[in-house]
């Protein structure tokens, strides 16, 4: 068996293990609700949202209905994960899998692609039914581009909420700890964020809130370029061209892999150096 | 003498403490470890690893498993006249260690749990089966594991051990949770696999039942091997001489009359019945007893226990050492120091 197939093969059994956990029992309604949820709601033809705009394309229904995504699937993220490497260490698993000849590196990419995936699969099959919800309410297809736009980035953000809790996981030995890690960075980047941008927005002497004034909507999103969340808005914006924030999409982009790339290292290297 | 299979040289690995200042919050010091360890596993044959709580037997276990990387020093695997520096990755591919209580648990069955490590050791799923056979875990093939009690669940930890059919097996604690009828059953396991050639390595507490089978012993204290070698070389080592045990009916002679206070160990006296051991082997006292009218119902002659080993080993006796973990009272050896990094 190769390295790369023995990755695969663990990270299936992790996967499996997740997906068919208790947990996920009782995630699913909450995912239900939010992603096609959302896409019904957004893709009502007489919906009028603050402002008094109406969604015009199918692809901007898909955007405001990214919102389940960001509420609902990047907390089952954190809860699915959350005590990925805490409960095998606290367990004395972690131990026994240690003292197995499968480099540590790939025991991590396996964990890494084994609880995505757990996630991944369900959002993906529900993102489908909210796509087709949206073709049946507005009688249209968002373009084979938008589409992959779409479910790349949530795939994205996934990971990046996967990945910070599987740090997290690794770098506490009680799963409270963890969970409370995991939490807390969700409640940062999908609440709290708006807080952070506002301090920097008076401390740069912007006016606060001003959706008209430039220079606002220049720094938020700037700002949202250092948030997953604000990242994976980045990358669904590239499909919507009436939405001019100042950041083109290649930056969106090698943000998306920078978030990607770096907790990623870090928790590899974390499980080489990691002790039972 | 057997083939050496495993050389441990200088082996040290310390633990890294938190110590912060109030400048330097994350400043570490080099904590207690195991301090240039050097043993010989023997092809065969089953070491006993032995010492209080808190020696370091674990985090042996652990450098030999391959999990704790070594700071300083080598692990030689030696093959006919050549021995190689093994790599972490190369040690743990001939090592199965079995950790100290794993608590497995989750819906996932005994069967998968076993088949996750077996595929990270690339072992086929046919050797499954046999090793649960075993352990004795067969009938519980498709248990949930939080349906297994702690027994079951030491079953399968050395079930995990042995996959891969490894050639040096590193057990810690290894009867803990085990009934005596599967600790006996579990005894009989390790025989069969050394006269396999496997290699074992036994930390554990109860080490009275394991006497048996140790071919080797190491004594181990605030992470120095103290002593190593058969039980008689150790014995030797330790200038510790045969004991004789005697016993009979009736009260206690007064045994002043035979021997000095050095010489006598202990005298225990019950309603009927007492016993008494003496520090050395005389066989004329014997007959000088026999010959006052003294009744002797039994006279051993019996090599030191590990107890009295490891009591040598430290210069303490059992009352001095008593309950306390890492006593700086109990070996004053090497003074242990934390040093910064």
């Amino acid at each position: 068996m190769s390295d790369f197939s023995r990755i695969m093969v663990f990270a299936k059994r992790l996967m499996r293990e997740r997906l068919f956990s208790t947990r996920m029992y009782i995630m699913l309604p909450i995912l239900l609700l939010f992603i096609p949820g959302m896409a019904w709601g957004f893709s009502d033809p007489n919906i009028v949202l603050p402002g008094g705009h109406q969604p015009e394309s199918p692809m901007e229904v898909l955007f405001y209905a990214s919102l389940g995504v960001v509420f609902g699937a990047t907390m089952c993220a954190v809860l699915l994960s959350y005590d990925s490497v805490s409960r095998e260490r606290a367990s004395g698993v972690l131990e026994l899998r240690l003292s197995q000849p499968m480099p540590r590196a790939q025991q991590a990419l396996a964990m890494i692609l084994g609880s995505w995936r757990a996630i991944l699969i369900p959002t993906w099959i529900l993102l489908v039914f909210s796509v087709l919800i949206v073709r049946y309410r507005m009688g249209e297809w968002p373009s084979i581009v938008d589409g992959l736009v779409y479910f790349v980035s949530t795939a994205l953000i996934l990971l990046w909420y996967v990945l910070f809790t599987l740090l997290a996981s690794s770098y506490t030995r009680e799963q409270g700890t963890a969970i409370s890690f995991g939490v807390g960075l969700w409640f940062l980047f999908t609440f709290l964020w708006a807080l952070v941008t506002t301090m920097v927005a008076y401390a740069s002497g912007v006016s606060i809130g001003q959706e008209n004034d430039a220079a606002w909507v220049v720094l938020e999103g700037g700002l949202d370029l250092l948030s997953p969340n604000g990242v994976y808005h980045h990358l669904l914006e590239t499909r919507l061209p009436q939405i001019d924030r100042g950041i083109v999409p290649w930056q969106s982009w090698v943000m998306a892999l920078v978030w990607t790339l770096v907790p990623s290292w870090l928790f590899v290297r974390r499980m080489e150096k990691i002790l039972p | 003498m057997e083939e050496v299979v495993l050389r441990l040289k200088d082996a040290t690995y310390r633990h890294s403490l938190y110590a912060p200042l109030a400048f330097k919050p994350w400043r570490k010091i080099n904590g207690q470890g195991i301090f240039s360890a050097n043993l010989s596993l023997h092809k065969g044959t089953i070491l006993g690893l032995v010492g209080p709580n808190g020696a370091g037997k674990t985090t042996l276990l652990r450098m030999m498993a391959g999990i704790l990387p070594l700071q300083e020093g080598s692990i030689y695997q030696s093959e006919k006249n050549s021995s190689s520096v093994l790599s972490d990755v190369n040690l743990r591919n001939i090592v199965g260690h079995m950790p100290e209580q794993v608590r497995w648990q989750g819906r996932k069955t005994v069967r998968d749990a076993l088949l996750e490590i077996g595929e990270m050791r690339q072992v086929n799923e046919s050797r499954i089966d046999g090793l649960l056979k075993l352990v004795g875990l067969r009938s519980r093939i498709d248990a949930p594991l939080n349906e297994l009690s702690q027994g079951m669940r030491q079953r399968l930890t050395l079930a995990a051990a042995l996959l891969g059919s490894p050639n040096i097996l590193l057990l810690d604690e290894p009867l803990n949770g085990l009934d005596p009828v599967a600790a006996a059953a579990f005894i009989v396991l390790l025989g069969k696999l050394t006269d396999k050639g496997v290699s074992i390595v036994i930390s554990s507490h109860q080490v009275e039942g394991l006497v048996g089978i140790i071919g080797r012993l190491a004594l181990m204290h605030r992470g120095q091997i103290l002593a190593e070698g058969t039980m008689t070389e150790v014995a030797e080592q330790l200038n510790l001489e045969k004991k004789t045990e005697v016993s009979g009916e009736g009260d206690a002679p007064d045994f002043s009359k035979y021997l000095t206070s050095a010489e006598l160990i202990e005298v225990e006296q019950s309603s009927e019945e007492w016993r008494a051991v003496l520090n050395k082997s005389e066989p004329k006292l014997l007959q000088t007893l026999v010959a006052d009218g003294i009744e002797i119902t039994s006279w051993t002659i019996r090599q030191p226990n590990v107890i009295e080993m490891l009591c040598a080993a430290t210069g303490q006796s059992v009352e001095d050492v008593g309950l306390e973990v890492s006593s700086t009272a109990v070996m004053p050896l090497r003074n242990f120091r934390g040093e910064e990094e």
